[in-house]
C-alpha cells in the first residue's frame, strides 16, 4: 500500500525529501503508520521519525498531506471501485443477492477508506497532544474534513443504481420489520411486487427461504457502515423519505378515502409510531457503529445523540407530512363530507387538527368554493336541496373554523346564488315553520336555541381579557363589520342571506295566512308556537302583524260562539216570531280578520246563491251589534263548505268543497238544468272557471254534460262505483292555489306608488336623471309593510316602460313629463 | 389649580348649546317625520292640479305647484310655488310664496301671498295638502278687501280684461 501510495504521489513526496534534507525515512515511517496504523512499525519508531519531522519543520504538513492522499484514493480507485461492485448486471440475481451486493460493496469500500480514518485519529491524536511540538486542527476537524472529501467524492453525482438498490433494499427492510411488528397486511404488498402465495409477509420470498432476520441484519450492518462513514443521512434519507411517503400515501387512500365517520388521527399515530421503529433501525443503529473497537473518539457520544434528534426530526417531519396528506385528501373531499355533516364530524375535527399544522387554508378555500360552484350552484339542484347543504355547511365549517373565516369566504358563492332563486326565502320560511319535507334542522334550530343566549355569548366574548384576543386569520375578507359580528347561527345567516328581515317577515306573514285559511278550524297551537319563537328572533315588533293575525283566528272562534249563541236564544225567544223559524239551513262560520294586518288577499267576484247570502247578511247583522262601529266585508272565494248532496238514489255525505262548488251545486237545486253562460251569470265568474270547477261534480258523477253545453244532475246514477272514490280527491283540486295576492301583484301596486311619486317629483321639479329620482326615492318613500326596496336596475326598467307607454319622456338621461300632462 | 378649572359660564354655555342642539335635531326628526307622512298622503290623494315634492334631499324645501282651476282666469296655466317649512312645523306655519309671477289681487310682485291660514290662522291641523287647494280656490276667488296688487284687484271686476292681462303677461 505504501508503494502505490508512493506512486501515487511521487512529486510532492520527492519535493519534501528535497525539503527536508536527508530525512526522508522518517516521513515515510510516519507516513507508513498514518496511512496503515496497523502496520508493523513500533510506536517508538514512529514516534522518533515523528520528531525528526517536527524538528525539520515539516510536522505541519502531514495533515494536508494525508488529506490529498485520501482523495487521490478515492478517485483513482475506491470510488471506481465502489460503483464496478454495484453495477452487477443487476437483472440476473435475486433480490436477496442484490442486497447482498449493496452491502458488500460498501463493505469493501469502508475496509478501502478505514486504514484513512484510523490514520487521520492517530495524526488528531497527536496533534491533540501536541506530541513534539505538533499541532492542528485535532481529531475532529480532521475527521470532518476527510468526511467531506469522501461525501464530494462518492455522492457529488451518484449513478442511479445507488438509488435504486438503497430504496429497494429499505423497502424490503422496512417490510420485514412491519410484518415483524405485525402489520403483515401491509408490508408485503406495499412496495409492489406481487405477493407470492405462502411467501414471507415480510420479504416476500418463498416458504422456507425466509430472508427476514439476514435483511435485518443486513440493515443494521449497513447502518452501521454507512454511519462509521458519516454517509448515513447522504445515502439514505432520500429513499426513505420516498418510501415514507408513498406509504403514507397509499395508505391513507386504502383506509380514509370516503370515510368520514371515523376519527383516523390516533389510528395514523400508532403507524407512524411504528414506522418511527423501523427508522430507528435506520439511524439509531449509529450508537453500535459508534460502539466499535476502533472508535475510540471523544466524540463517541456526539453521533448517538445526533441520531436521538435526527429521530425526533424525522418524527416531525413524517407527523408534518402526514397532516399535509391529509389534509389535501380531505380538502378534495369536503364537499361530500360537509354533504354528510353529521356523520362526518371526525373527519371534520381531524381535519381541523391538521389543518391548523399546515398551511392549506387558502387552498381549502379556493378547492370548496369551487366544488361548490360546480356541484351545487347550477340550475338543476333544487332550492331545498342548496339550502340543506348550505345549512350543513354552516355546521361543518363552524366546528372546523371557530372564526368563521372559512365560513363567510366559502359560502359567499351560495349566497349569493340563493338571491337569484326566486323561491328561497318561501323554502326558508317552509323550513322554518317545519313545512319543509327535507329540512327538518331548520325547524329545529329554530325551536333549540334561542337567540337571547348566543347574544350573551356574544358579550361575554368581547369581555374576555385581551389576552384573549385573536387576530383574524389573514384570509379574513376585509369589512368593516369585523369579526365579532360574524355570525354563526344558521337562521341569521339564512335571514341575513337578503340583508332584510323584512322579506323573510313578510313570507312567513304570506304563509301564515295561508294556513288559517286552509285549516279554517281555529286550531293555532302550533302557528302560536312558531310565532313566539319568530319573535324571539325578530323581536316583538317585527312579529306584531302575524300576532294580530292569530289573535283574529282566536277572536273569530269567540265571536263565532256568541252569535251562534244569540241565533239560538233567538230562535227560542218567545215573542218575536211564534212560529220559529227552521234553524237557517246552514251553519255558518266565519273567519274575521283585520283587513290592515293581513297580506292583501286575492280578489274574486263570486255571486253566492241567495241562500248563503242571506245568512252572511244575518251574520253580518249579529256581528254588527256584538262590535259597534264595524262591520264585516265577505271574501265569498274564501272559506268552505261542508255538505251532503242528496240525490234520488244515494247521498254523497260530508263533501268538503269549496265555496264556488257549492254555490255551483245549490243553484242545481232549484234548476236540474244549466247552461254555462247561465251558470257564469248567475255566479258573476267567468266561464273558463264555472267550466273548470264543474269538473269536480262530473267527476263526482252528480252532474253530466249533455249536447249544447248544458248541465244537468244525473238523479240515478249508473256509476255508484265512483262513489267509492275518497272524498280526499275532492280537496286535491285547488290545493296549489294561493289565497294571497302574489308577489309580482304587490310588486306592481310597489311600482304604482312609485309611480305617484316619480309624477310628482317630475312635475315640481321638471327633470332628473335617473340615479336622481332613485335616491329621490329611497330618501322620501315612508316604508310601510309594502316592500320599498328597488334597485336602480329594476328602476331604470319601470321607467323605460312608462317612456314606451307615453307616460314619460327621455333625452339625454334626463326624464320628464309630457307636455301635455 | 387654576389651569385645572374650567370656565363654569362657558362649560355651561356649551352644555346648553349641546342641549338645545339635542332637543333640536329630536325635534326635527319628529317634524321630518310629519313631513314625510304629508308627502306620502299627498301622494296617495292624487289630487289633480296640485302637487309638491321635496327640492333636494332637504325635506324642508319644497315645490309646489298649482294649475289654474277651471273656468277661471287661470285655467291652463301652471305655477309654481315654494315651501319653506321652519322646525317649528307645523306649530308655525310653512312660508309659501310663488315663484312663478303671479297677476293676482293678493301676491305681490315678489310673489308673497295674502293668505289668512299662512299667518293668523295657521293651524297645526293644516297640512300641505290643504294648504296647496287653499291657494288653488284663492286664485280663482281673491279677497279684494285687503288687496297686495291693487292694480289687480280694479281690474278683477273685469275677467275679460283680466284675463287677457293675466294669459299675456304669464311667463312660466
Amino acid at each position: 500500500m505504501e508503494e502505490e501510495l508512493m506512486e501515487s504521489d511521487p512529486v510532492e513526496i520527492s519535493s519534501s525529501a528535497q525539503f527536508l534534507g536527508g530525512s526522508p525515512a522518517a516521513w515515510a515511517t510516519v507516513s507508513a503508520a498514518l496511512v496503515d496504523p496497523g502496520s508493523s512499525a513500533s510506536e517508538q519508531c514512529v514516534s522518533e521519525s515523528l520528531a525528526v519531522l517536527c524538528t525539520s519543520g515539516l510536522g505541519r504538513h502531514l495533515g494536508s498531506w494525508l488529506l490529498n492522499t485520501l482523495q487521490m484514493r478515492l478517485a483513482t480507485a475506491v470510488a471506481p471501485e465502489f460503483w464496478a461492485g454495484l453495477e452487477q448486471p443487476e437483472n440476473e440475481v435475486e433480490e436477496r443477492d442484490r442486497a447482498r451486493v449493496l452491502l458488500v460493496a460498501f463493505h469493501t469500500l469502508l475496509e478501502k477508506l478505514e486504514p484513512f480514518i484510523g490514520g487521520l485519529e492517530m495524526l488528531g491524536r497527536w496533534q491533540e497532544e501536541g506530541r513534539c511540538g505538533l499541532s492542528g486542527p485535532g481529531t475532529h476537524a480532521l475527521r470532518d474534513r476527510a468526511f467531506t472529501i469522501i461525501r464530494a467524492r462518492l455522492l457529488f453525482s451518484p449513478p442511479a443504481a445507488l438509488q435504486r438498490r438503497v430504496l429497494e433494499f429499505y423497502s424490503r427492510t422496512f417490510s420485514v420489520h412491519m410484518s415483524q411488528e405485525g402489520q403483515a397486511g401491509d408490508g408485503g404488498a406495499e412496495d409492489g411486487e406481487p405477493d407470492d402465495g405462502g411467501g414471507c409477509p415480510g420479504c416476500a420470498g418463498p416458504a422456507g427461504r425466509c430472508w427476514c432476520q439476514e435483511a435485518l441484519g443486513q440493515l443494521q450492518e449497513l447502518s452501521g457502515i454507512l454511519c462509521r462513514l458519516q454517509l448515513l443521512e447522504q445515502v439514505s434519507s432520500e429513499a426513505v423519505t420516498s418510501i415514507m411517503h408513498k406509504l403514507l400515501e397509499q395508505r391513507m387512500e386504502q383506509h380514509c378515502r370516503g370515510e368520514y365517520e371515523r376519527s383516523f388521527l390516533l389510528d395514523f399515530q400508532e403507524w407512524l409510531e411504528l414506522v418511527l421503529g423501523w427508522l430507528a433501525r435506520v439511524f439509531a443503529s449509529t450508537e453500535e457503529g459508534a460502539g466499535t473497537p476502533r472508535a475510540t473518539t471523544p466524540a463517541r457520544g456526539a453521533p448517538g445523540r445526533a441520531s436521538g434528534s435526527l429521530l425526533q426530526q424525522w418524527r416531525r417531519h413524517m407527523h408534518q407530512f402526514f397532516c399535509r396528506v391529509y389534509v389535501n385528501m380531505r380538502i378534495e373531499e369536503l364537499f361530500s363530507i360537509i354533504r354528510d355533516f353529521p356523520e362526518s364530524k371526525p373527519a371534520i375535527e381531524d381535519l381541523k387538527f391538521c389543518l391548523e399544522r399546515t398551511n392549506q387554508r387558502q387552498q381549502l378555500l379556493t378547492s370548496l368554493k369551487s366544488a361548490f360552484e360546480s356541484r351545487l350552484l347550477h340550475p338543476g339542484v333544487h332550492t331545498s336541496d342548496i339550502l340543506t347543504v348550505y345549512i350543513s355547511a354552516i355546521k361543518a365549517l363552524r366546528d372546523l373554523d371557530p372564526s368563521m373565516v372559512i365560513l363567510q369566504v366559502a359560502c359567499q358563492p351560495i349566497r349569493k346564488y340563493l338571491r337569484t332563486r326566486e323561491d328561497t326565502v318561501r323554502q326558508i320560511v317552509a323550513g322554518l315553520t317545519g313545512d319543509a319535507d327535507g329540512c327538518i334542522d331548520l325547524a329545529n334550530e329554530l325551536s333549540r336555541a334561542d337567540p337571547v343566549t348566543l347574544e350573551m355569548q356574544d358579550s361575554e366574548d368581547e369581555g374576555g381579557g385581551p389576552e384573549d384576543w385573536l387576530p383574524d386569520p389573514t384570509d379574513a375578507v376585509k369589512d368593516k363589520t369585523g369579526s365579532k359580528r360574524r355570525s354563526s347561527d344558521i337562521i341569521s345567516l339564512l335571514v341575513s342571506i337578503y340583508g332584510s328581515k323584512e322579506i323573510f317577515i313578510d313570507e312567513y306573514r304570506t304563509v301564515l295566512a295561508h294556513r288559517l285559511l286552509h285549516q279554517l278550524n281555529y286550531n293555532t297551537a302550533r302557528e302560536i308556537r312558531n310565532v313566539e319563537l319568530l319573535k324571539l328572533r325578530f323581536g316583538e315588533s317585527h312579529m306584531h302583524y302575524c300576532e294580530v293575525m292569530l289573535k283574529d283566528v282566536a277572536d273569530s272562534r269567540r265571536i263565532n260562539a256568541n252569535i251562534r249563541e244569540e241565533e239560538s236564544k233567538q230562535g227560542a225567544g218567545p215573542g218575536e216570531e211564534p212560529q220559529t223559524p227552521p234553524p237557517p239551513p246552514l251553519a255558518l262560520s266565519a273567519m274575521i280578520f283585520s283587513s290592515e294586518f293581513w297580506p292583501q288577499l286575492k280578489e274574486e267576484k263570486l255571486e253566492l246563491p241567495p241562500v248563503v247570502s242571506q245568512a252572511m247578511e244575518a251574520y253580518t247583522h249579529r256581528y254588527e251589534k256584538l262590535k259597534a262601529m264595524r262591520t264585516l266585508s265577505w271574501k265569498p272565494h274564501l272559506g268552505s263548505v261542508t255538505m251532503d248532496v242528496e240525490l234520488e238514489d244515494r247521498v254523497l255525505t260530508d263533501l268538503t268543497v269549496s265555496p264556488i262548488h257549492a254555490a255551483i251545486i245549490l243553484h242545481f237545486q232549484d234548476k236540474s238544468s244549466w247552461s254555462l253562460e247561465e251558470l257564469s251569470a248567475k255566479l258573476g265568474v267567468s266561464k273558463e272557471t264555472v267550466h273548470r270547477k264543474l269538473a269536480l261534480w262530473q267527476q263526482q258523477g252528480v252532474l253530466r254534460e249533455e249536447a249544447g253545453g248544458q248541465y244537468s244532475v244525473l238523479e240515478t246514477g249508473s256509476s255508484r262505483e265512483r262513489l267509492e272514490r275518497s272524498v280526499l280527491l275532492l280537496d286535491s283540486d285547488e290545493e296549489g292555489d294561493s289565497n294571497t295576492t302574489t308577489q309580482l301583484e304587490q310588486r306592481e301596486e310597489k311600482l304604482q306608488l312609485f309611480w305617484a311619486y316619480i309624477q310628482a317629483m317630475l312635475t315640481n321639479l321638471e327633470s332628473m336623471t335617473l340615479d336622481r329620482i332613485h335616491s329621490m326615492l329611497r330618501m322620501f318613500v315612508a316604508t310601510g309593510p309594502v316592500v320599498t326596496e328597488m334597485d336602480v336596475n329594476e328602476l331604470e326598467a319601470f321607467l323605460q316602460r312608462k317612456v314606451r307607454e307615453h307616460q314619460l319622456m327621455v333625452s339625454a338621461g334626463v326624464y320628464r313629463l309630457p307636455k301635455a300632462n | 389649580m387654576s389651569s385645572q378649572n374650567t370656565d363654569p359660564a362657558a362649560a355651561a354655555s356649551t352644555a346648553a348649546l349641546k342641549g338645545s342642539e339635542a332637543g333640536g335635531s329630536a325635534a326635527r326628526g319628529s317634524v321630518t317625520k310629519r313631513l314625510q307622512q304629508e308627502l306620502m298622503t299627498l301622494m296617495m290623494s292624487g289630487d289633480k292640479g296640485i302637487s309638491a315634492f321635496p327640492e333636494s334631499d332637504n325635506l324642508f324645501k319644497w315645490i309646489g305647484t298649482i294649475d289654474g282651476a277651471q273656468e277661471t282666469v287661470y285655467e291652463g296655466l301652471r305655477y309654481k310655488l315654494s315651501l319653506e317649512f321652519p322646525s317649528g312645523y307645523p306649530y308655525k306655519a310653512p312660508r309659501v310664496k310663488f315663484v312663478t309671477p303671479c297677476f293676482h289681487p293678493n301676491v305681490d310682485e315678489q310673489g308673497f301671498i295674502c293668505l289668512d291660514i299662512l299667518k293668523d290662522k295657521w293651524s297645526a291641523l293644516y297640512d300641505v295638502r290643504s294648504i296647496l287647494l287653499s291657494i288653488q280656490s284663492l286664485l280663482g276667488e281673491p279677497n279684494n278687501d285687503s288687496p297686495l296688487n291693487t292694480a289687480a284687484a280694479e281690474l278683477w271686476e273685469n275677467q275679460e280684461a283680466f284675463k287677457a292681462h293675466v294669459n299675456s303677461s304669464f311667463q312660466s
